[in-house]
């Protein structure tokens, strides 16, 4: 049972010493084609960074800045005007998006690697129930009354991590991944009489890194992004991740001037609403920025299966 | 006799059936239980009553939509885009993810990937925010420099015909960076012995990728495809209504079904009526998935979903 | 640090009070305890009648009630919640409980989310006692689906007993649905008329004649276009309106109409006894106010892209980007006070076009507190309403904080505004609006005055309470809502090029939608409530 990871570079550009006529041309293609898919990536993403550094007076009079020529600070200043309500909504992010994302990954993953086995019958079957939810669907009224009057799952971290945990998409495309593992590593291992929980955790986990990497990342991005469980479940300023708290503040801000017409007060703040959306995002992305490239690896180079049979 | 070796299988596929427990359990609690709340569509909702006391309606709650004369063309407005949208963001994703690939040194491929995924993080209403920005006519930055140029701007708020290209530029734009980690993930699993025979046989980089590469691919493509067609009849609310919102100008080019809900119920905030266009648009997309499955059964048994 | 120990003593000490009080109660008054508490009832629409019906049986004797159980009222309000809630919710409670030994807990529903989750609340029947209700939440639409506890004048006499007393009997009424009561509404008659904010300097630069009707507003408009680059002369207030806020102030109050829903195109005229419903759009006043606009967009009063514009216009105002903005008085007001307090370059005015023509005031259901149809202790709930609104101390507190930290008293009906008045706003305390209030001293004079002599011209007429019962033209409703998105604000901004045909398409679109179903039901009804009345 010698099931290594082989880090084989496979990028033959690379690898082959001389290059061929076939492979310059591809090569100029390629970075020409990558460079300008990521500039028109990039540049919207930095016209949001700039903005969230302009005064709101610039932004309203002159529209989004690629440079920020009326530099301000104070979207961030409103962001951090509660630091430790900030800190305690990184922190439930974060630790929702590990908690939920670990848990996750085993479910999908365990469920994928049973609908992925060729010899068991009822693997149609299965797959079909767990598609037809993606299907129909009972609306918000239901579910809502589930969580809250049965499951009592309201303001509890539970709420903010059971019902992301698992997600049909994840589950079906594991399932493509783990279905392109040769039969034979299986059969094998059958043979040295290895069972099939066994199989699944020693054999085929470790083989299958890059979709357990894919996975992983549309589950850590689904956690952290996730602001509607928040919305619905939890109204304990203790438990409220990151993006809700952000959507929150920004809704109150814009919907508080809107709510003040008619009451006749006087809105003695001035809110840089603007700026603020663009700050949010920053401070919403920055760290998953700065996360990404560590997880990376795994798509940037190659972690092969086919490596097993040598 | 039957029965019997109903329970030899149950015996046999007992680890896998073990293994599928949490998932199964999950699925009936949070998605089979809840779909009881399908009732309500053919109800008056009233809270005293609650979802089974409440009375029947029988079809009431779906004729604003059929009676609005809108149901065709909204509904034909939300395949056609979403048709468009699994081609061409399914296109540029592969695209990208091989280029990716074959290319570039370690840096230069961390850094394109990075900044691949930078829209995914922009949310909707900055998107909206930021293309009319963009795009308007009086200050917009494309209008500037048309007039820098000395050529006449262009009114794109007003003009529906500009926005079916838009919205799936905009579309491929912001999910071109997931699309292609999914790619990537599918291209690294390849088998290395297939690109030393491909390489051994004399292929050049196109070869190689017109006959490996991508028809290794075809499992994850169709199983994406077959996803997706099965919400083929949902449109993306975030989207259309953060670039369109409610300008009336553009309804005939921009119009899907969530959006004509979205506007039809915002002041009665009825329950049962947008449960009504909910069990309208799972029916279609259960049509559709069935027969694309089937057809792909067809074609090749373990390529389905099911 | 210092709310959180704050709030852990509260905590606390409301524990310790709860137990005494629950051991205190057990031996004394088990018996009506226990009836309430088996109360709420699962049958459909008596829930509101039984539970009327056993409150008044559980109060011992005429007259006075008895409080004699503590208990925690649960009061869910639309807003954010403040920062000093707790410290101003631990002095409202201490009060509350030296009078009707109740207390009040808020959850308050955030700006961002309150339309999802309002409706949630009430649909999944959560646990609470008390709930802000408006008609621009969907008051009717609760009420009817049995979201709240019908408030019967008995009730309101007894447990209610000054709200019952000081509130006019024009303001209950325009609260009642279908002729049933289901919120204590605000007792502050609000102007909704709306008004024109412009920049009075930019008028004087050109000399132009005073803003005071629709013609002077359209000069002034393309004057500003045409001389002012870089300011766009009028910028809409963004939302979801199917009427913008310069119809209500050129179609509405120029004709001397009124409408009962601005998400639908009927109106009536004030004066007309018989209460003849027309669509809007057919009205040659319509088409005569779409040529105004069509002339205004072409002079490019407004921006090209209007309809997608997400611009906020009390921002763009304050930032000089643009030189007219509607809304009504007590926000055009507080934005001028803000101006002047930044001590803005430009100056600023508040113009009438429509002097002498009639005005109404809002509907009493603007803002209101509405029982939850399964609160347990509904005498106590509407005890709290009449105190918040009617106790000058506890009004005090609720609507404006603690006085010396959020707020200064000045004279009796003004107040000053102190530094930490921005840690208790925001929230929707206005359901308990009444006489008591007290006005901003930094609220602009000419607003004041431009509305006291509006109140001469507040015109009574007799629909003024009718409520349409929309329930039977649901599907209607929805798709003329729709109709009117797509083809009447189009209309409405001059982007249409052929008026008359743009016209016609609307008009068609809207029977197709069922306009008519509408107009018969509403009508209908306006005949049996003029008969009735």
């Amino acid at each position: 049972m010698s099931a290594t990871e082989l880090n084989a570079d496979k990028s033959f550009a690379k690898t082959s010493g001389v290059k061929k006529t076939d492979q310059k041309i591809f090569a100029a293609i390629g970075y020409g084609a990558l460079t300008i898919m990521a500039l028109l990536c990039l540049l919207p993403f930095l016209l949001v960074v700039s903005s969230s550094l302009t005064s709101e007076n610039k932004i309203i009079t002159a529209g989004y800045q690629f440079i920020p020529t009326d530099f301000s600070v104070e979207a961030y200043s409103i962001l951090f005007k509660y630091p430790t309500e900030m800190i305690q909504a990184y922190l439930v992010t974060i630790g929702v998006t590990i908690g939920g994302t670990l848990l996750g990954l085993f479910l999908t993953s365990m469920t994928s690697y049973a609908l992925s086995r060729r010899d068991f019958k009822w693997r149609n079957g299965f797959s079909f129930f767990f598609f037809f939810t993606t299907l129909f669907s009972g609306g918000l009224v239901p579910w809502y009354l589930l969580i809250v009057n049965y499951l009592h799952m309201k303001d509890t971290v539970l709420a903010l991590i059971v019902p992301l945990v698992l997600n049909v998409f994840y589950i079906i495309v594991m399932k493509s991944f783990l279905g392109g593992i040769p039969e034979a590593i299986v059969e094998s291992a059958k043979i040295d009489g290895a069972g099939d929980f066994r199989i699944y955790a020693q054999l085929i986990l470790p083989l299958s890194k890059p979709a357990l990497a894919t996975i992983g990342l549309f589950l850590a991005l689904a956690y952290w992004n996730d602001w509607y469980n928040a919305l619905l479940f939890v109204s304990d300023e203790k438990l409220m991740p990151l993006q809700y708290y952000l959507y929150k503040m920004l809704g109150n801000m814009d919907g508080m001037r809107k709510a003040m017409m008619g009451a006749g007060a006087v809105v003695t703040t001035a809110i840089p609403t603007e700026s603020l959306k663009m700050a949010m995002t920053v401070v919403a992305t920055g760290p998953i920025l700065l996360a990404y490239p560590f997880v990376q690896r795994y798509f940037v180079q190659g972690l092969t299966i086919g490596a097993v049979k040598g | 006799m039957r029965l019997r070796s109903f329970w030899h299988d149950v015996k046999k596929y007992r680890m896998f059936l073990l293994m599928l427990t949490p998932a199964v359990v999950f699925y009936l609690l949070f998605a089979y239980i809840p779909m009881a709340g399908i009732v309500i569509a053919f109800k008056r909702y009233d809270y005293a009553g609650g979802i089974f006391g409440s009375a029947w309606n029988g079809l009431d709650n779906f004729r604003f939509f059929f009676d609005s004369g809108n149901a065709w063309q909204v509904t034909r407005n939300t395949a056609l885009y979403n048709v468009a949208f699994i081609v061409v963001n399914n296109a540029l994703q592969i695209f990208a993810a091989i280029l990716l690939f074959e290319v570039g040194g370690k840096w230069f491929r961390k850094i394109i990937q990075s900044s691949l995924f930078l829209p995914y993080f922009i949310s909707w209403v900055v998107v909206g925010a930021i293309a009319y920005n963009l795009l308007n006519y009086d200050i917009g930055t494309v209008n500037a420099m048309l007039r820098g140029l000395g050529m006449e701007p262009v009114d794109i708020y007003n003009t529906p015909a500009y926005w079916p290209f838009l919205l799936v530029l905009v579309s491929a734009w912001k999910g071109l960076g997931y699309g292609t980690v999914m790619y990537l993930a599918a291209i690294t699993s390849i088998d290395t012995e297939m690109y030393e025979a491909a390489e051994i046989d004399g292929a050049n980089i196109f070869q190689r990728i017109l006959k490996v590469t991508i028809p290794n691919l075809y499992p994850t493509i169709i199983i994406l495809v077959l996803l997706a067609v099965g919400n083929i009849f949902r449109g993306d609310f975030g989207m259309f209504y953060n670039m369109v919102g409610n300008n009336g100008m553009l309804f005939s080019a921009t119009d899907v079904i969530d959006t004509f809900v979205f506007r039809s119920l915002i002041t009665s905030n009825d329950i049962g009526m947008s449960a009504a266009a909910g069990v309208f648009q799972s029916v279609l997309g259960f049509a559709t998935i069935m027969a694309v499955n089937y057809a792909v059964r067809r074609y090749d048994k373990d390529r389905a979903l099911f | 640090m210092l709310r959180k120990s704050r709030w852990t003593m509260f905590t606390l000490l409301f524990a310790f009070v709860m137990i005494m009080s629950a051991c205190g109660n057990n031996n004394k008054n088990s018996g009506s305890s226990a009836s309430q508490s088996t109360e709420p009832s699962k049958s459909a629409s008596t829930t509101a009648s039984a539970s009327a019906a056993s409150s008044s049986a559980a109060a011992p004797a005429e007259g006075a009630v008895d409080t004699s159980k503590e208990v925690k009222l649960k009061m869910i309000f639309v807003g954010p919640k403040p920062v000093d809630y707790d410290s101003v919710f631990a002095e409202i409670n201490k009060k509350l409980k030296e009078k009707i030994n109740a207390t009040i807990e808020g959850e308050f529903l955030d700006w961002s989310d309150w339309a999802q989750k309002y409706p949630l609340k009430l649909a999944a029947d959560e646990n609470f006692d008390l709930i802000y209700s408006a008609n621009w939440a969907g008051y009717n639409d609760q009420a009817l689906k049995g979201g709240f506890l019908e408030l019967t004048d008995d009730m309101l006499a007894k447990y209610a007993p000054q709200a019952w007393a000081n509130m006019s009997k024009v303001s209950w009424d325009q609260a009642k649905v279908n002729g049933k009561l289901y919120m204590v509404p605000q007792n502050r008659g609000e102007s909704v008329e709306k008004l024109i904010l412009y920049r009075e300097d930019l008028r004087k630069k050109y000399n132009l004649p005073e803003i005071n009707s629709p013609e002077a507003y359209a000069t002034y408009l393309k004057t500003i276009a045409e001389k002012e680059k870089g300011i766009v002369p009028f910028t809409p207030e963004t939302g979801d309106w199917k009427f913008h806020n310069l119809d209500r102030v050129l179609l509405k109050q120029q004709n001397e109409w009124n409408m009962f829903d601005l998400d639908m195109p009927f109106a009536f005229k004030l004066t007309d006894e018989k209460g003849q419903v027309f669509n809007v759009y057919n009205t040659p006043e319509f088409k005569q106010l779409a040529t105004y606009y069509k002339d205004l967009a072409d002079h490019n009063a407004w921006s090209k892209n209007v309809l997608n514009s997400k611009n906020d216009h009390q921002a763009d105002f304050k930032a000089g980007k643009t030189a007219s903005i509607t809304h009504n008085n007590g926000t055009l007001g507080a934005l001028m006070a803000l101006m002047r307090q930044e001590n803005s370059p430009y100056e600023v005015a508040l113009a009438d076009i429509n002097q002498g023509k009639k005005k109404s005031v809002a509907i009493s259901t603007q803002n209101g507190t509405s029982v939850h149809a399964t609160s347990k202790n509904p005498e106590r709930a509407l005890m709290a309403i009449d105190l918040l609104q009617n106790d000058k101390e506890l009004h005090d507190l609720v609507m404006y904080g603690i006085n010396g930290v959020h707020y200064e008293p000045v004279g009796d009906d003004k107040y000053k505004a102190l530094d930490k008045n921005p840690n208790y706003t925001g929230f929707s305390n206005w359901s308990f609006n009444s006489p008591l209030n007290r006005d901003n001293e930094a609220f602009p004079q000419e607003a004041s005055d431009l509305v006291k002599s509006w109140e001469a011209n507040v015109y009574h007429y007799p629909l003024e309470t009718f409520v349409f019962d929309n329930s039977k033209v649901k599907t209607e409703i929805a798709n003329v809502g729709n109709v009117m998105l797509r083809y009447g604000i189009p209309l409405e901004y001059g982007l249409v090029k052929d008026i008359d045909k743009g016209l016609a398409d609307l008009n068609k679109q809207l029977e197709a939608a069922g306009i008519a179903k509408i107009q018969t039901e509403l009508q209908s009804q306006i005949d049996a409530f003029l008969a009735k009345n």
